[in-house]
Parts: structure tokens; C-alpha cells; sequence
């Protein structure tokens, strides 16, 4: 509470506040209900509606006022319940109810004030006029897209010309603040399988249920704060006060000297690959995409349903799309048989639709993985031998009619098939990262043809690379699943942990090193180091090698152009010496 | 016209000017007010204007067009001095005989005579015998007969920015706020707001950083048939300057406005001219007379919304919004526009300041009642004799005004009621004992009243109509006889307020609407018992609950019918009748074939062509039929009410019931 | 909506322009400019409210608000011959609804619109302050005052070039 404050009383009950508020905001922090309309926290009041209207009383004179934007004072008197009050919110409240009487949030008020039988009649005409919309356009947004026109009995809200307006940013703010849902965004109900996000809308929220720490963030690019210096409705709202618009991005520099990759990976896109319809038809989706519907915390809350909000009759799950592909990728991705499985399982579960399974081989290798393969079998999946050949909406038949048909060759019947289903299930290829290039030449990793990065030995040191103290874990360096991640990440973290408890570390003696005095700072060795061994020093201006890292490959010593660096025990005298020794 | 750097430039001036005044000199004085203009003065002018070109007589006789002089009944109106001859319903053709006979000639012409109806039709030579005129104060109108509103010099001559030039010279603002205040001052618009402390708050409100105190002039005069303000600006826009000016000045104001509304473009033209005059003159500008006192004035003209007559609304507009009124519980006077001390006052408020400064304080407060200082001027409209524009002091009776001035109701009519102050009413409860209680709390200028025949001795001052549960509004007296329908008035205005609404609050918009819509039933025979209450129940919570004056008074002149003349709604509602013959579903016209001539007047003044013509029926008799002619007829099913035959008809033969 | 701003004949925009130049930077003299948009074009073309929104940085949203709140502005073509009649309650009590009667039948527009072809807008104004005239109607401009039914008629015929007498004011009394 700040130093200047006033008491004011209401319907009897004294309470101090600040003194640049309304009475309506005194009268909320006392719990005592005055109904409203037009008013929204965090935009300016607007007295239009006039329900909540109470007596004031200033010294000898009492009047009506509304509470939403009338300032407190002190010694003020305020009554909200009188005969007078009551009297004026049900006329009030009837006179809604003649246009809009049918509308929830009406109804509900009619109900609260004790209208039980509205006179003028009961209309459902969903704007109300309250002009929340006006203002939130105006104050948050700062676009000025909507407002008011005609007047009197006539009055709308419209934009100009009642046609789609130029001025609109997008943000939402008028659907969010419309107490009736008059306005809303079209669209929002339909399950857009290709832009499910991992998290809501709002321009602040908590990113993912599963996000660390798990306190709401603030995004720039979508807030009005930022974007148009408008709204701020966030801050003052916050009862801990948490909010710093002012906030940056810290760049924060860590010494370490072990480094434990795992990057991950990324789904193949099948847009590429034309034939399976993705991106042309609206049900036809990536593994992924489908892992995020039927997950309970995601947009449908775990409802397995089409583009439309139907539930699919029947569903057919491709393998491989991408993956033992010659076109993209050869090899195999490991996951995708068993996770295909799970579909197929949580689809009879879920809505007992019909589930195909097109695949090729079925990769069951895993503890429990064969007896999970015979159960969904048992469930009634209708497996199929045979690569999804083609997706397409194009009906011969009755049957077919609205249907998106899966094309394939069923080798094991050894017939063609079209399968008119509701929902396609590509499950897509892992496939190294795009942004894999970067990371090796950060830490100068290696990686194979696939772009995976490579281990320093395919059996002996799965987790370590080529650079000492770098290590690897999970599908950055290949498609695996989660019981094999999990082991991998433990066994890079326990050859992490040994290097950083070890205290002391032994190297050989064989190692390059450089003379300063010679060294003129070309960094030309730095380029050539596939160890990461040798730093440059800013101040003094000369390259420097870490024993502990180097390999003595030689390869600086070679390419150094001022001679300054020299291979102990390999210096060019020892090597003739050898040379010699041998030739004797 | 050279630029006056001093007041003793002032005073210098006013001495040649008064030396160049030869008042024995021959004037033909016309009005050119908007009222004559439209009753076809413009052609009278261009024709005396012609007709003194052509016989050379410009130098001898002067030819002076003034604003209204409000006698607007009796338009074209026009004087000639110094005789001081008082011409009525003046046309084209006779202004060769004024110029010959009355200028040249020095005989007055009979014909053009105003004639006392009230005293065996004695024609009245004189304009200051004209009883019209004879009962009125006119201190602010005055000068509307004498001066061209389009010549400063006029003004001036007249005594004009005397008052200023002694402020400026003699008075701290301090000083002239005491003055305004000693003079006890209230605001004209309707609200009756003591001026003095108008000003004294303005000027002691805290200023903004950048911002400036405004003085504004509300000439949005909406309410139908009041013009007063109209007149004022066309007539005699100097004086409303030069209040505006004395006001700036005590407030510490550096701009100013008139908001004038779209509908005055007269007022508009002739108030921007003698703005500029002014400025010419360094009456307005910078360093006004060398006082170092700088001040300038702009008109803003509005857009046809009578709810831009309400400050905050008048306001809005001015700053290019729509005209939404807002919560006025920061006064306007503190934060009004664009957020600064705004000083809002009526026009004919500004036209007293002049000259109370020049006259003196005690002076003005000798005129009037103990709490009503001063004159008002009203427009006297309607079913009445003389309708015009009258000044009258302060404390004078309704009836006076009615019957002294007005001349009662013409054509043999009854006198039923007069409407004062616009579109929304007070009501009056009387008791036998002549106690009054006062029922709603008139809440701001524009609330005005019927009073019924009982009530006409009250006096017109602030005090007693407030006391008798009304209030003076902004001066339009409208009156009605006993064929105006009550219920249907009630409606008119109704329709008026519901056309006006700007629509932003739910009890004006929804249910001025409802209640529209409760008297549209009654009006068309379909009321139901109850509905008065229901009338009543609607009224009082819209007065409670609207965000403006125009939501929080439009109930009143309803509930005022519904006091004195519920006999007409329960007429209406359970018999089903109009006793005014005035509602269209619940009236029938017919023609009585005993007296119809077959003229076909009647025919030719139907809209919808529902008269059709016939022959007399077997055993029907046609007395006054005429050789020739067929009996007309009505009807029913064409018929659309409108009265046209029944004006028309000069045999009585279309029968109204 | 689009198609009708696409039928609308083309607005010459250089009038438009001067007028905004003179009241460049005085949002008190917005109101004032649409009058004179209004006088010029006889109602508010869009591309000139559209100009006008880029030139003075107002949002259109605005402007559309004022020119459906003030009754002064028309959105669309005023009609070939504009009659407004009073309906002030001085003209009320003296028979204006008659009036309106009279005109509206005899030229087939609606009140406070602008017939089909073009021909007649009908207005109401509220009080032109002429009370002593009453009933008074403006007929492109011109006031006539004490108008009475059978008048009306003449005056609408002779704008039709129908009759040979007009209506004049020092007749029928």
C-alpha cells in the first residue's frame, strides 16, 4: 500500500485503498458482487451498460453513480444493495434481455439479478455493445480496426465498410475480451493437424507442461507489449509482481571442459515425397503430429480426431516413409515399427476404429517388443506386407466417396489394394538434424554419410568422439529409442564424470608445442587442429597447445608457416636421427 | 478598417463615428434574419436595393439590413427612421409605395401597419407601441434592430467593446470575476449554473504541463423551436466576441470556440465575418488593445446530433470524435477539452457579460427576482398569436408572457398547454393548498415542463420553477391547444430523443426504445391496462441509471403528460380514442355529403389519391352541391390519416372523429 | 460491400486533396472538413475518406464513425433534388407529419433516404429555427415557409416540369 491512501465504505464495510481507484475495484477486494458488463481490468471503464450502478454518498448528497469509473475520495459512502439499486438493475437487465435475452452470459446476469420473466421479450442478437472489442483494439493492439458506427438505436460495431479490415493485426485481443463470444476467431475449433504446436497461444504462458522451470514466458514476437506498445494488461495483474517487460536475453559464459552432445534429431518432411498427400490433404499427418493429438495435454485433450472434429472409422499407418528409401534415406530408423504399433493400439483403444498397417519388415527387437507386436495382433490390426505405395482422395466407387484411398501392393496376397480410409499415419524417418553441420564445426566432430555424428569406435567407444572430452549421446549420433537414449546419455555422462573427478590426467609425452617468440598469430594451426587443441591467446597475441588434448598427429607442426611450432620428441633433428639409425 | 493598437484607438474611433452619426438622417432598417430571409425578405431587399440604385437615392436615404428583430410572425419586417415606423409582412411589391410615400413622402402606408387584434384592430404606427415589443426588456436583443452584423463600425458606434477596453485597462481578472459574480449571473443554456463561480473554478482548476484553459461558446442550440441563439449569433455576433473576450480574460484563456450547429449557416457566415472584422481591428489576436492580453477565437460547426449540445458530448466533437457523452464526475470545468479547464457557457450567457461590465453589477441585479438576475429570452412558438422572440425580465408570469405579449391562441382555439425548455420535462405536483413537491431531481439544462392553464401564474425564474419540480431550460416556449393530442406529443418527443440518442448507453438506447415502442401501441388503439405503470416503472430507472442528461431527462415530458393529461392516455388505452382527433389509427375522416360544394380540393390534397367522386346515393340529399360537381368521397381503405382533406376543405366538409 | 466501392464512378481526388491541405493538423476542424467533402461532392466519397485517413493519419474506423453518427454526411449519392422537411416541435404542432405524407407518396422515396432513381432525397431535420414559418420544408435550398399539402404538390410537379403554375409563398394565405 502506498503512503497516501483514502477510506471509503461500503454497504457498511470500511476499507482503505489508494486513492487513484474506482469504487468498483474497492468493492471487488471487499467480495461484494456488482454486476457488470462493459468493464474489463486492464482497459479503460467505459459506463456504457450501467449495471453497476450504486448510491453515492458525498457529505449531504447522495446520487447514482457507476461504479467502474467512479474515483474514490475519502469519507465516501457507497450502498449497493438499496431498493433503488435493485429496482434499476432489473429494468436494466430486462431491457438486455428484449435484444439479447437467449445469450449465456444474459441469461446468467438475468438469473444473478432475479429476472425470471423479461417483459420486453428475449432476443439473441450475441453483440451487446459494451464496446470491450472498441477498446481492446484500441488500447492493446493499437490498431483502431473495429469501432462503433451509426448511432442511437442503429449503433454497431463494425470496421469500416463491414468488410475484412487492413488495419487488423491478428492479435486476438478482441475475441478474448467479448463477454458473449459475438466475435471469435474462425477457425479456431479446427484441428489443424499441421500446425499443432507444442504449446498455447497466448503471447504468455508456460511453453510445454513438461518445461523447466515451469513458470509462464513471454514471447516478443506475439506480444502487443512489444509489438505495438499497447496492452501491458499482464504486469499490474501479477500478484508477485513478476513481470519485467524490460527483461533480456543474457548471454551467459560457461568455462568447461567436458562437453556431452546431444542434439538430437529431426523428422523427415514427406511434402517431399508427393505421393503420400501430406500438406494437400488435411488428414493425412506425420507420426508426430499424431504423438501430440492423442497426447492428453494436447489440443484435443487425447481425442483422436479428423481436420473436422469427427472421429476417423478407420486409420492407416504407412512405415517407412523416408527411412530404407533409396530416394532419401537408406537406412533403417528403428523406432518407427514399434511406435507404429502403439498407434495401432491406442487407435482400438481410443475409438476402436479399423487400423491398417502397411510395412515392410516388422522390427520387434526390444524386451517385450515381440509379445506387444502378438498382442496388437490379437487386437484386430490389420497388418499388411507392402509399402503405402500412394495416398489419394480420388474415388471409383460408392465406397470410396470422401475418403482418402491408400494404394499398395499386399505382396504376402500378392494383389494390388486401394484402402478408402478416414486418417493417414506417416511414420517418418529420424534423420540428423539440418542444423548438424554447425555442431560439428564447433566441436569438430565427424559425421557419417547420413550426417549423424560419429563415435570414436562403432563397438569399443560408442559414446566418446575424436576430441577428447566431447562425448555423445542419444540420436544424434543414430535413430534409437528411449531405453537405448537413457543408456547412452548415462554412459556419457559416467565417462564425463570420470574425466572431471579423475583431478589429474595423464598424457603422453608426444605433443606439439609452440614458441611464442617465433609465433606471429596466423591461427593457420588452429584451422589444421582436428583435436581442438590449440587456443589463441588474445593479449598476448600467439597460439598456445593444451597438452592434455593434443594427439601429436603433427599436422600444425607441418603447417605452421613461421616454423614456430615443433612435435616433442618428433622434431626434425630426432626424425633424421631415426631415419639414420634405421638406414645403419 | 485600421487596426486599433490602444483603447484610446477605441475611443477615438467611437468619437468619429459618433460624430459621422447623424440620427435625423433617413434609414430603411430591414431585418434580414434567417426567419424573414425564409419568408421572402431576400427578394424585398434586392428590391429596395434596386430600386434606390435607380433613382439615385443612396446618399440620402441609408439602406441598413440587421439580423432578426424578432417580431418573426409578422416577417418581413422592417422599420424606417428616424420616425422609428414599424412595416409588417412587408412584400416586393411594396417597396416603391415605402420609398415614395414613407421615406420621400413622409405618410404612412395602412396596409403595412401592425394591427392590435386584442384592441378592435387598431393599427400601430410606432414600433415602440407595438405591444409585442412594448412589454419586452430588450437588453441583450436591442441592438438586433439597429446594427448590420456584418459591419464592426456598427457595433462599435453602438457603444461596442467599451466594456472590454475598460476591463482590460481597469480590472485584474480577479476583479471582473467578482463583478460576474456580484451580479448574480446564471447560466442561459438551462442549467442555471451561477456564471461567476463557473469562471472562478475554471480559473483556479491546476494546470496541465502544455495545456491551456479554453472558453467555449455552446451555440448547438438542438432543442426544436428554440432559435434565441440563432438570432443572437446572426444579429449581433460582436457582443457574444466581446463576452467571450471579458470571460478569456478572467479565466486566462488564450482560445476559444463557438461550436455552432450544422443547421445555422447564417449564424456560421455572419459569426466568422465579424471574427475576422475583429481581427482587422485587433480586437482578437495578440496584444489585444496593447494590454498584452492575447486571445483568439475558432467556430467549429457541428456535424446534426442534438446530443452535442451536453458539454462533454459538445466537446468530444470538437476534437473530432463522435459525439459520446462521458462521466462527468471530473467536472469539464477541471478536464473538459482535450483534458484542460474548459469554461462552457450559452450564448446568450456571453451576450449578458458585456453588458453587465459596462453597465455595472448592481445595475444588472436590480432587474429580475432575488435569485434570477437579469433577462431571458424565449422563443414564444406554436399555437400562438405572435410567435417570436421575446426578452423578458426575470420574475415575469407565464400568463403575461401567453397573453400580454403572445397574444393568446389564434383561431378561436382553446389553450391547452405550454411546453418550456425542450425535449425533456419536469413535473409539477400542486396540492389544493398550493404546496408544491417536487417529483425527480431535474438533473440539468435541458428539462422543460407542460404547464397546464392552473399553473400559468407562475413567475419565470430559476427559483420558483425549480421549486415546483421544473426548471427554466434553455428559453423555448411552445404552444399547444386543444388540438395537439398530449399522448401524441409525448411521443414526438420521444421519437425526437430516440432519433438523438447517440446510443452509447443501454438505458437511453434500449429504453427510450421500449418505451417508443409502448406508445406507439397506445397511439394505434392496441394499450393495454397497465401500461402507464409500466411507463412509469421504465421512467424512473432510465432517469436513475443514463449516462447523460439527454437519457436522464427524456422521460420527463411523458411523465408531465401522464400528471396533468392522463385522462388522454386512458382515453387512448381503454376507449380506445383520441379526444384530440389527432392519432391517426384512432381517428376516421369522412365527408358529410351535406355540405360538400364537389370543389375537389380535398382530391387534389390527398397524397395517396384516396378521394374518388360520386353521384348522391338514392334518398341521399346534396344541398350545397354545386352544378355540375360530384360529391367526393373517402376511402377507408387508401386512407392514411394525415389530415391534408381536412386543412384543405374550406366548407367543412371533411368531418374528423 | 467491395463490389459497390468498385462500381463507384471515379472520384476526382484533387479537390479532396486541397481541402485536407487547409486543414492540415487541427483535429478540431475534422468535422468541419467532411462538411466541406460533403458540400463539394454532395456526400464522402470513399477514396477521399480513404485519403483522407493516409494524409491526416486518422484510422478509418474513425472516420466511418463520423459519417454514420452526424446526420450532416452521406455515405452514398445524394439524390438529384433534396427536400427537408422540419420536424421541430413547432412544425410538428402545425402539421409536419401531413408533410411528410404529401412528399414521401408523391415521390415514392422513402423518408431520410434517397429514391431508386436517384431523383429525390427526403430528410427530417430537427428545428431550423424559422418556428414562426411553421411548417417548413427546404426544397434544394430554398425555405418555404407555412407549406401546406396542396403546395407540396405544385412545388414537386413543377420540379418534374410537369404543371405550368409554381408554388408561390404570397398566394393561398
Amino acid at each position: 500500500m502506498p503512503d497516501e491512501t483514502v477510506t471509503i465504505t461500503i454497504d457498511g464495510n470500511e476499507i482503505e485503498v489508494e486513492p487513484d481507484i474506482y469504487v468498483l475495484e474497492a468493492a471487488e477486494r471487499l467480495g461484494i458482487w456488482i454486476p457488470t458488463l462493459c468493464n474489463y481490468r486492464g482497459l479503460t471503464p467505459y459506463g456504457a451498460c450501467r449495471l453497476c450502478t450504486v448510491e453515492a454518498t458525498k457529505g449531504s448528497r447522495t446520487r447514482l453513480v457507476t461504479s467502474c469509473n467512479y474515483p474514490v475520495s475519502d469519507g465516501l459512502v457507497i450502498r449497493t444493495d438499496t431498493e433503488r439499486i435493485r429496482t434499476a438493475r432489473r429494468i436494466l437487465v430486462e431491457l438486455l434481455c428484449a435484444r439479447h435475452g437467449k445469450v449465456g452470459v444474459i441469461k446468467q446476469l438475468a438469473e444473478n439479478v432475479g429476472v425470471t420473466k423479461p417483459r420486453f421479450g428475449e432476443g439473441n442478437e450475441p453483440c451487446v455493445l459494451c464496446g470491450l472489442c472498441v477498446r481492446a483494439c484500441a488500447e492493446m493492439a493499437k490498431a483502431y480496426a473495429i469501432g462503433f458506427a451509426q448511432r442511437g438505436t442503429e449503433r454497431i460495431v463494425t470496421t469500416p465498410y463491414n468488410e475484412p479490415s487492413e488495419a487488423c493485426i491478428n492479435c486476438g485481443a478482441c475475441a478474448k475480451v467479448c463477454p458473449t463470444g459475438a466475435i471469435y476467431i474462425e477457425g479456431a475449433d479446427e484441428i489443424r493437424h499441421d500446425e499443432i504446436m507444442l504449446g498455447p497461444n497466448s503471447a504468455i504462458a508456460v511453453p510445454t507442461m513438461q518445461a523447466v522451470p515451469n513458470v509462464p514466458a513471454l514471447d516478443p514476437e506475439q506480444c502487443l507489449y512489444f509489438r505495438r506498445d499497447g496492452c501491458g494488461i499482464c504486469a499490474p495483474n501479477c500478484p508477485a509482481d513478476a513481470i519485467d517487460y524490460s527483461m533480456q536475453d543474457e548471454e551467459v559464459e560457461v568455462d568447461c571442459g567436458t562437453v556431452v552432445v546431444a542434439t538430437g534429431f529431426q523428422t523427415f518432411d514427406p511434402s517431399v515425397a508427393e505421393q503420400y498427400g501430406y500438406g494437400r490433404f488435411k488428414n493425412v499427418m506425420t507420426s508426430l503430429e499424431f504423438e501430440r493429438l492423442s497426447n492428453a495435454a494436447g489440443p484435443t485433450g487425447g481425442d483422436i480426431l479428423l481436420h473436422d472434429g469427427t472421429k476417423p472409422e478407420s486409420v492407416a499407418i504407412l512405415h517407412c516413409v523416408g527411412s530404407r528409401d533409396e530416394h532419401y534415406h537408406r537406412y533403417c530408423s528403428r523406432v518407427c515399427c514399434m511406435y507404429s504399433l502403439k498407434f495401432a493400439h491406442l487407435v482400438r483403444e481410443k475409438i476402436g476404429a479399423r487400423v491398417y498397417e502397411l510395412y515392410i519388415d516388422m522390427r520387434a527387437f526390444g524386451k517385450g517388443y515381440e509379445e506387444f507386436y502378438d498382442r496388437v495382433l490379437r487386437e484386430g490390426a490389420l497388418l499388411i506386407r507392402g509399402k503405402g505405395a500412394e495416398v489419394t482422395d480420388f474415388a471409383t466407387n460408392e465406397a470410396e466417396q470422401g475418403k482418402l484411398i491408400v494404394k499398395c501392393e499386399d505382396t504376402l496376397a500378392a494383389v494390388q489394394r486401394r484402402i478408402p480410409v478416414d486418417m493417414v499415419i506417416l511414420s517418418v524417418a529420424l534423420e540428423a538434424r539440418s542444423d548438424a553441420k554447425e555442431i560439428e564445426r564447433l566441436f569438430k566432430l565427424s559425421s557419417s554419410e547420413d550426417g549423424f555424428f560419429l563415435e570414436r569406435h562403432p563397438k569399443l567407444a560408442p559414446v566418446e568422439t575424436t576430441t577428447d572430452g566431447v562425448f555423445l549421446a542419444g540420436c544424434c549420433q543414430s535413430p534409437k529409442d528411449i531405453p537405448d537414449t537413457v543408456a547412452q546419455g548415462s554412459a556419457a555422462a559416467a565417462q564425463a564424470l570420470s574425466l572431471i573427478l579423475r583431478g589429474e590426467t595423464t598424457m603422453s609425452g608426444a605433443c606439439s608445442e609452440i614458441n611464442e617468440e617465433l609465433c606471429s598469430g596466423c591461427r593457420i594451426c588452429m584451422e589444421v587442429c582436428t583435436y581442438n587443441a590449440i587456443s589463441y591467446d588474445e593479449e598476448k597475441k600467439v597460439c598456445r597447445v593444451e597438452p592434455s588434448l593434443c594427439k601429436a598427429c603433427g599436422t600444425c607442426v607441418a603447417a605452421c608457416p613461421s616454423g614456430a611450432i615443433k612435435g616433442k620428441h618428433f622434431t626434425k633433428e630426432q626424425i633424421l636421427a631415426e631415419i639414420e639409425g634405421v638406414m645403419q | 478598417m485600421n487596426k486599433l493598437t490602444s483603447t484610446a484607438d477605441l475611443d477615438a474611433l467611437y468619437s468619429k463615428l459618433q460624430a459621422a452619426h447623424d440620427p435625423d438622417k433617413k434609414a430603411i432598417v430591414i431585418c434580414g434574419g434567417t426567419g424573414c430571409l425564409g419568408g421572402g425578405a431576400g427578394v424585398v431587399i434586392e428590391t429596395f436595393r434596386k430600386e434606390l440604385a435607380e433613382r439615385n437615392l443612396n446618399d440620402e436615404i441609408e439602406f441598413r439590413v440587421t439580423g432578426c428583430h424578432g417580431f418573426c410572425e409578422r416577417g418581413t419586417l422592417m422599420v424606417i427612421r428616424p420616425e422609428g415606423i414599424f412595416y409588417q409582412r412587408v412584400k416586393p411589391k411594396d417597396v416603391p409605395d415605402i420609398i415614395e410615400q414613407t421615406v420621400l413622402g413622409g405618410k404612412v402606408i395602412e396596409r403595412l401597419l401592425y394591427c392590435d387584434e386584442s384592441n378592435g384592430k387598431k393599427p400601430i404606427v410606432h414600433e415602440k407601441d407595438v405591444p409585442f415589443y412594448k412589454k419586452q426588456m430588450r437588453l441583450i436583443f436591442g441592438m438586433n434592430g439597429e446594427i448590420d452584423p456584418k459591419v464592426i463600425e456598427h457595433y462599435i458606434l453602438h457603444g461596442g467593446y467599451q466594456a472590454l477596453a475598460k476591463v482590460l485597462t481597469t480590472m485584474k481578472p480577479e476583479d471582473v470575476i467578482a463583478e460576474i459574480k456580484k451580479s448574480g449571473l446564471r447560466g442561459r443554456g438551462g442549467g442555471g449554473f451561477p456564471t461567476g463561480r463557473k469562471w472562478e473554478t475554471c480559473r483556479n482548476a491546476p494546470l496541465g504541463p502544455d495545456k491551456v484553459r479554453y472558453v467555449i461558446c455552446n451555440a448547438d442550440e438542438g432543442d426544436p423551436g428554440a432559435y434565441m441563439d440563432r438570432s443572437l449569433l446572426e444579429g449581433n455576433p460582436h457582443l457574444v466576441i466581446e463576452g467571450m473576450l471579458i470571460g478569456a480574460y478572467a479565466i486566462g484563456s488564450p482560445e476559444g470556440f463557438v461550436y455552432v450547429r450544422h443547421e445555422y449557416p447564417l449564424a456560421v457566415a455572419n459569426a466568422a465575418l465579424a471574427i475576422e472584422q475583429a481581427r482587422e481591428a485587433g480586437l482578437l489576436g495578440e496584444n489585444i488593445l496593447g494590454s498584452g492580453f492575447s486571445f483568439d477565437i475558432r467556430i467549429s460547426r457541428g456535424g446534426g446530433a442534438f446530443v452535442c449540445g451536453e458539454s462533454t458530448a459538445l466537446m468530444a466533437s470538437l476534437e473530432g470524435q463522435t459525439g459520446e457523452p462521458r462521466a462527468k464526475y471530473v467536472h469539464t470545468v477541471e478536464r473538459g477539452l482535450y483534458d484542460s479547464p474548459s469554461n462552457l457557457n450559452n450564448v446568450e450567457t456571453w451576450a449578458n457579460v458585456p453588458i453587465i461590465m459596462g453597465k455595472g453589477a448592481d445595475w444588472f441585479a436590480s432587474i429580475g427576482t432575488e435569485n434570477s438576475k437579469g433577462t431571458k429570452v424565449f422563443s414564444l412558438v406554436g399555437k400562438i398569436r405572435n410567435t417570436g422572440l421575446i426578452e423578458v425580465p426575470m420574475g415575469i408570469t407565464i400568463r403575461e408572457i401567453l397573453y400580454g405579449i403572445g397574444g393568446g391562441v389564434p383561431g378561436g382555439h382553446r389553450f391547452k398547454a405550454v411546453q418550456t425548455g425542450g425535449p425533456s420535462g419536469g413535473t409539477i405536483v400542486v396540492d389544493e393548498k398550493g404546496a408544491t413537491q417536487r417529483v425527480g431531481e431535474p438533473t440539468s439544462a435541458w428539462t422543460g415542463t407542460f404547464l397546464p392553464e392552473s399553473l400559468l401564474d407562475l413567475a419565470v425564474d430559476f427559483e420558483s420553477l425549480t421549486e415546483a419540480g421544473s426548471m427554466m431550460g434553455s428559453g423555448g416556449m411552445i404552444v399547444m391547444d386543444e388540438t395537439s393530442c398530449m399522448v401524441d406529443v409525448a411521443r414526438y418527443f420521444l421519437t425526437f430523443l430516440t432519433e438523438e440518442s447517440c446510443g452509447k448507453c443501454l438505458p437511453c438506447r434500449e429504453g427510450l426504445r421500449q418505451m417508443l415502442a409502448i406508445l406507439d401501441r397506445i397511439c394505434e388503439g392496441k394499450g393495454e391496462h397497465g401500461d402507464i405503470e409500466l411507463l412509469e416503472e421504465l421512467s424512473n430507472v432510465i432517469m436513475d441509471t443514463a449516462l447523460c442528461a439527454l437519457g436522464g431527462t427524456a422521460p420527463k415530458p411523458l411523465l408531465s403528460t401522464i400528471r396533468y393529461f392522463r385522462d388522454e392516455y386512458e382515453a387512448h388505452i381503454y376507449d380506445k380514442k383520441c379526444p384530440a382527433g389527432v392519432c391517426k389509427a384512432l381517428i376516421t375522416f369522412s365527408i358529410d355529403p351535406q355540405a360538400c360544394t364537389g370543389c375537389g380540393v380535398c382530391a387534389k390534397a390527398c397524397p395517396p389519391d384516396a378521394i374518388y367522386t360520386r353521384t348522391p346515393a338514392a334518398g341521399e340529399t346534396a344541398p350545397k352541391l354545386r352544378k355540375g360537381r360530384e360529391l367526393h368521397d373517402i376511402d377507408p381503405d387508401k386512407c392514411i390519416k394525415c389530415g391534408a382533406c381536412f386543412d384543405a376543405c374550406k366548407f367543412d366538409a371533411v368531418v374528423k372523429e | 460491400m467491395a463490389t459497390e466501392a468498385a462500381l463507384e464512378p471515379d472520384v476526382d481526388l484533387a479537390p479532396a486533396e486541397a481541402l485536407i491541405a487547409k486543414y492540415q493538423d487541427s483535429s478540431e476542424l475534422t468535422i468541419a472538413l467532411l462538411q466541406d467533402i460533403q458540400d463539394h461532392y454532395g456526400y464522402l466519397p470513399r477514396p477521399v475518406l480513404d485519403l483522407v485517413s493516409e494524409r491526416l493519419g486518422l484510422p478509418r474506423t474513425q472516420l466511418f464513425a463520423l459519417a454514420t453518427f452526424y446526420r450532416a454526411f452521406s455515405l452514398k449519392p445524394l439524390g438529384q433534388h433534396v427536400i427537408q422537411i422540419c420536424t421541430g416541435t413547432a412544425c410538428h404542432v402545425r402539421g409536419a407529419p401531413k408533410l411528410i405524407d404529401a412528399f414521401t407518396y408523391r415521390t415514392g422515396c422513402k423518408c431520410n433516404d434517397t429514391s431508386e432513381d436517384g431523383k429525390w432525397t427526403i430528410q427530417t431535420v430537427n428545428c431550423l429555427g424559422s418556428c414562426a414559418l411553421g411548417p417548413l420544408v427546404v426544397i434544394d435550398g430554398e425555405l418555404k415557409g407555412k407549406m401546406t399539402t396542396t403546395r407540396a404538390y405544385k412545388d414537386i410537379d413543377k420540379i418534374l416540369g410537369k404543371s405550368a403554375d409554381a408554388g408561390d409563398d404570397s398566394e393561398d394565405e
